[in-house]
């Protein structure tokens, strides 16, 4: 599904990442393999630090500091946030929404819309394609997309397929309309058929959450986890994105009209070194042009890792300047989605740590 | 096939796997080499398989042959 949208764009850009950091060698111990096998794993896939979230921290909790920062510094005031724009996938509590208890701790105004949207990897891409289209409506002066997960809480530490790679953090994304005549161009897919490769089987409507859910059961491969941990199809979502996403920003760039050479990056999803080389191996882009740090990094956090990716790298390039750049996000549902804009001139692009 | 023989004893991290050797016999068979080899069939020989597809694959020489058979699909 193709989309077009004028005159809208990003004008900030904050990214918050737990202060507790992990790294991947005291932790490799928990897993059933040979230490030789576990360094030959973190070699391949980038894994080494990451940021995991306390027990107790939620995706509110990472949200309201974020936002507390950018208001306490003048980025942003109360009174412009019009939408609230939460995608996350492991919300506070099944009810009410997330975005409203995040509007409820912040004071903020009851003109505005609050709204939260189940997207897994692909959501940095899914919330900017509905911030878009919610600018529209001229009472939407600035929305508010945030993307967290803190969904480490629900991995198993003996997991060797998912744990060592997840992380927790939030972006605040905020989205305006532009005073130029920009355009910008999206695609995305789905594929509900193909929705087991990612997910957590236990603690919704269909399988509640109970003391047989909680129990560890070997996976295969030396690797427990239970009904209650979040589970990843790890070669068939490799084989998803070499597969699908190519395909994608190819047809991305055709619409638009626009040619491999004129993308200055490729900021993907990061869900580890490896599939990103290869990505960019199929797509033959350099590697300097798409960035595959995050994972090695702080490892990664879902929806935000996307906007990590930009904050991490191209910080004073985008507050200073310009770029052509096509995001691309891929993961549970299954979902691919990409966008092709000139991303520049923010007001901020950083990163701070939750603590 | 020599060279197909050549990858694969890379990944395994061996000096060498003859077509009759079994995949699963070598200690460094795990998920992880069966991502490597994934990942090798699609860049050399353009061919998708999933980690199941591997499943009733016993010597080097069958996934040789599995690969052959998609390459001509």
């Amino acid at each position: 599904m193709n989309f077009i949208f004028r005159r809208k764009r990003i004008s900030g850009i904050l990214t918050v990442v737990p202060a507790n950091e992990r790294s991947f060698v005291e932790e490799m111990r928990n897993f059933n393999f040979p230490e030789a096998r576990s360094l030959k794993l973190k070699e391949v896939m980038g894994y080494n630090k990451r940021r995991l979230v306390e027990p107790h921290v939620c995706v509110s909790d990472l949200a309201v500091f974020g936002l507390q920062h950018l208001l306490e510094r003048g980025l942003l005031t109360r009174d412009q946030i019009d939408v609230l724009l939460l995608v996350t996938q492991s919300p506070d509590h099944f009810i009410p929404p997330t975005s409203n208890i995040i509007q409820g701790r912040l004071g903020l105004k009851q003109d505005m819309l609050c709204l939260d949207i189940n997207q897994a990897c692909a959501g940095f891409v899914v919330g900017l394609i509905e911030a878009f289209l919610l600018l529209e409506q001229e009472s939407v002066r600035k929305v508010v997309l945030i993307n967290g997960d803190v969904l480490s809480r629900k991995t198993s530490p003996k997991d060797r397929n998912i744990y060592p790679l997840m992380g927790d953090a939030a972006s605040l994304t905020v989205v305006e309309r532009d005073a130029e005549d920009s355009v910008i161009h999206a695609n995305l897919k789905m594929d509900g058929s193909r929705h087991e490769a990612l997910m957590i089987p236990a603690g919704g409507f269909r399988l509640p959450s109970s003391p047989e859910t909680a129990v560890l059961e070997d996976a295969g491969d030396n690797n427990l986890r239970a009904k209650d941990h979040l589970r990843m199809d790890g070669s068939a979502i490799f084989n998803f994105v070499q597969v699908e996403v190519p395909p994608l920003i190819e047809s991305l760039l055709a619409s638009a009209g626009a040619s491999m050479d004129s993308v200055d990056y490729f900021l993907c999803h990061q869900p580890n070194r490896f599939m990103l080389q290869k990505l960019a191996d199929k797509m033959k882009v350099p590697y300097a042009k798409m960035p595959s740090n995050v994972v090695e990094h702080f490892g990664n956090g879902g929806g935000a890792t996307l906007p990590i990716a930009i904050t991490f790298n191209l910080a004073s390039q985008l507050r200073n300047g310009h770029c052509q750049v096509c995001v691309a996000g891929f993961g549970g549902g299954l979902v691919w989605a990409s966008m092709l804009m000139r991303l520049g001139g923010l007001s901020f692009c950083e990163m701070i740590d939750f603590a | 096939m020599n060279e197909f023989l050549t990858k694969i004893a890379a990944i395994l991290e061996v000096d060498e796997v003859k077509e009759s050797d079994e995949l699963k016999a070598f200690p460094q068979w795990d998920s992880l080499s069966v991502l490597s080899v994934i990942a090798m069939l699609d860049a050399n020989y353009g061919v998708n398989l999933r980690a199941a597809d591997l499943g009733p694959i016993k010597s080097a020489g069958d996934l040789w042959r599995l690969v052959q058979s998609r390459k001509r699909t």
